[in-house]
């Protein structure tokens, strides 16, 4: 199954992960990149995951419903998520095509994001309690 | 998952416009039809003998009535589309023949006694032979009469479509139009009755004769690559049909199992808008709207198909069609409403796609299928 190009790859830094998808996926590949990030996020202890989507040209409903269950079960496992890297013209079509990121954080890209990670990873064990 | 036939792009293997498939070819293999049209109506010897010889014994009356063939062939080769000469031939040495015999009747009458006196050099090819005339002249007979007298009165008699509108009432269009309508008839009942198979539905015949003529609004109106999907029968016998259009560069056909084949169609619209000068915007909206289609068709029909065509009237744009034969939507303005959700997402497939393009319909039949079209129109073209 891992034949030619990688379709994302997964690399910690410190207490973090940077996950980065580096083509076009489609839905299985998606569901398989969600399976090894939370057993990554696992595996590694992480605290926070920074998705770089720069290279995806489409985040249509089931992209987007996808990183909102990572999001989602990143959470729950105590790890914070930030997608970075959406294109304008992607913006603008998932706008119109009415889909909503929700509880999702979103930053410009990888630096930025990896910011507002420090951030929450910093705050948050504190406003929790 | 069910095996989908080939919708081919067109161009595929069609020796020219309008060879009628399974026709024998003239010993020897006959030169390209479109440069040696003399040496091709020369070919036609051997076929036009054998047809005037099986049915009149008398060997220099079946001499004679050959000459006649070829030189009424040879006189409107020049009117007749490369690919009818073989079956024009054959139609011609028929009618010379109907017309020896004047009674029509008398024809039908006789046509059990008749036998060919000739001795077979091939068994195979005379068999072979046989069977072709056999399905040609059966075709024949399923025309109307008018369709039938009409063509060969042109195809024949070499009367022109102006004298034809004349005499019919029409105009000489209006004339041309139908005998490419007839010609197009001509070929599905052949092949049907090569296959000697009977259409297993009343769409089918309807659905080969668009494909037949090439006639692309038409094969819209019944549409026929839905047809094909659900039609093995029609699936086997358009495949030489198919070959009759033009080959295009303006459209694109994405076969669908997979979920690969999602971002197989998206990023083949993607690329065929591109050519049109799509702003990134509209080309982001175009592939995602696909994507969300053809979703639907993997997910609830496990197979179907895209075209995808660019469109120069009235403006300007690109037009996605994307049909399944699956279960079909039982309530299509439920499934256009926000919020509608029959599969792990955000059920915004439909709803979603249809805010990203200009035009959008959806037609579904419960246990058929559906088809979704989609249109997008260059904002300044
Ligand atoms: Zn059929």
């Amino acid at each position: 199954m891992t034949v030619g190009p990688r379709l994302f790859s997964i690399l910690r830094q410190g207490t973090c992960l940077i996950a980065s998808i580096h083509t076009a996926l489609d839905d299985s590949q998606l569901l398989r990149f969600q399976e090894d990030l939370i057993a990554t996020i696992g595996r590694d202890r992480a605290r926070g995951v920074v998705i770089d989507v720069a290279a995806l040209d489409v985040l249509d409903s089931f992209a987007t419903s996808t990183l909102r269950d990572i999001g989602e079960m990143a959470r729950l496992r105590g790890a914070a998520t930030v997608i970075v890297g959406i294109q304008p013209d992607v913006a603008i079509a998932m706008v119109r095509l009415g889909l909503r990121t929700g509880v999702l954080e979103t930053a410009l890209d990888l630096e930025e994001g990896l910011a507002l990670l420090g951030d929450r990873m910093a705050g948050s064990p504190a406003a929790r309690r | 998952m069910r095996s989908v036939p080939r919708v081919a792009g067109g161009g595929a293997d069609s020796r020219d416009g309008g060879s009628l498939p399974g026709m024998p070819a003239p010993a020897p293999a006959g030169p390209p039809p479109e440069r040696r049209r003399p040496l091709d109506v020369a070919a036609l010897i051997p076929i036009v003998r054998r047809i005037v010889a099986a049915r009149v014994p008398d060997r220099a009356t079946a001499d004679d009535l050959v000459q006649e063939t070829l030189a009424r062939v040879l006189a409107a080769v020049e009117r007749i589309e490369p690919g009818m000469v073989e079956p024009y031939a054959i139609v011609t040495a028929r009618n010379v023949v109907a017309t020896m015999w004047r009674d029509q009747d008398r024809q039908r009458r006789h046509q059990h006694r008749v036998v060919d006196l000739r001795p077979p050099q091939l068994p195979d090819e005379d068999v072979l032979a046989e069977e072709d005339r056999a399905a040609m002249a059966e075709a024949l007979t399923r025309l109307s009469e008018r369709e039938r007298s009409t063509l060969l009165a042109h195809e024949v008699s070499g009367q022109d479509t102006h004298s034809l509108a004349a005499e019919l009432g029409s105009t000489a269009g209006a004339v041309a139009a139908q005998l490419n309508r007839t010609r197009a008839r001509l070929r599905v009942e052949y092949l049907l009755a090569a296959d000697r198979v009977e259409p297993p539905t009343p769409r089918c015949r309807p659905v080969l004769l668009a494909l037949s003529s090439g006639d692309r609004r038409r094969q819209r109106e019944v549409d026929a690559a839905r047809h094909l999907l659900e039609c093995e029968v029609c699936a086997r016998l358009s495949e030489p049909l198919m070959g009759r259009g033009r080959s295009r560069d303006d459209e694109v056909r994405v076969a669908v199992h997979a979920d690969a084949d999602v971002v197989a169609a998206r990023q083949a619209a993607r690329d065929l808008a591109t050519r049109l000068g799509f702003s990134p915007t509209d080309l982001t909206g175009i592939a995602t709207a696909v994507s969300e289609v053809v979703r639907n068709i993997v997910r609830f029909a496990d197979a179907g198909e895209v075209l995808v065509e660019l469109l120069d009237s009235p403006r300007r744009g690109i037009r996605i069609i994307a049909r399944d034969s699956g279960p079909g939507i039982p309530d299509v303005q439920e499934a256009l409403r926000d919020g509608y959700s029959t599969y792990r997402g955000l059920g915004l497939g439909l709803p979603g796609a249809r805010r990203l393009m200009d035009e959008f319909a959806v037609a579904s039949e419960p246990g058929r299928g559906t088809t979704v079209t989609m249109t997008k129109w260059r904002e300044d073209a």
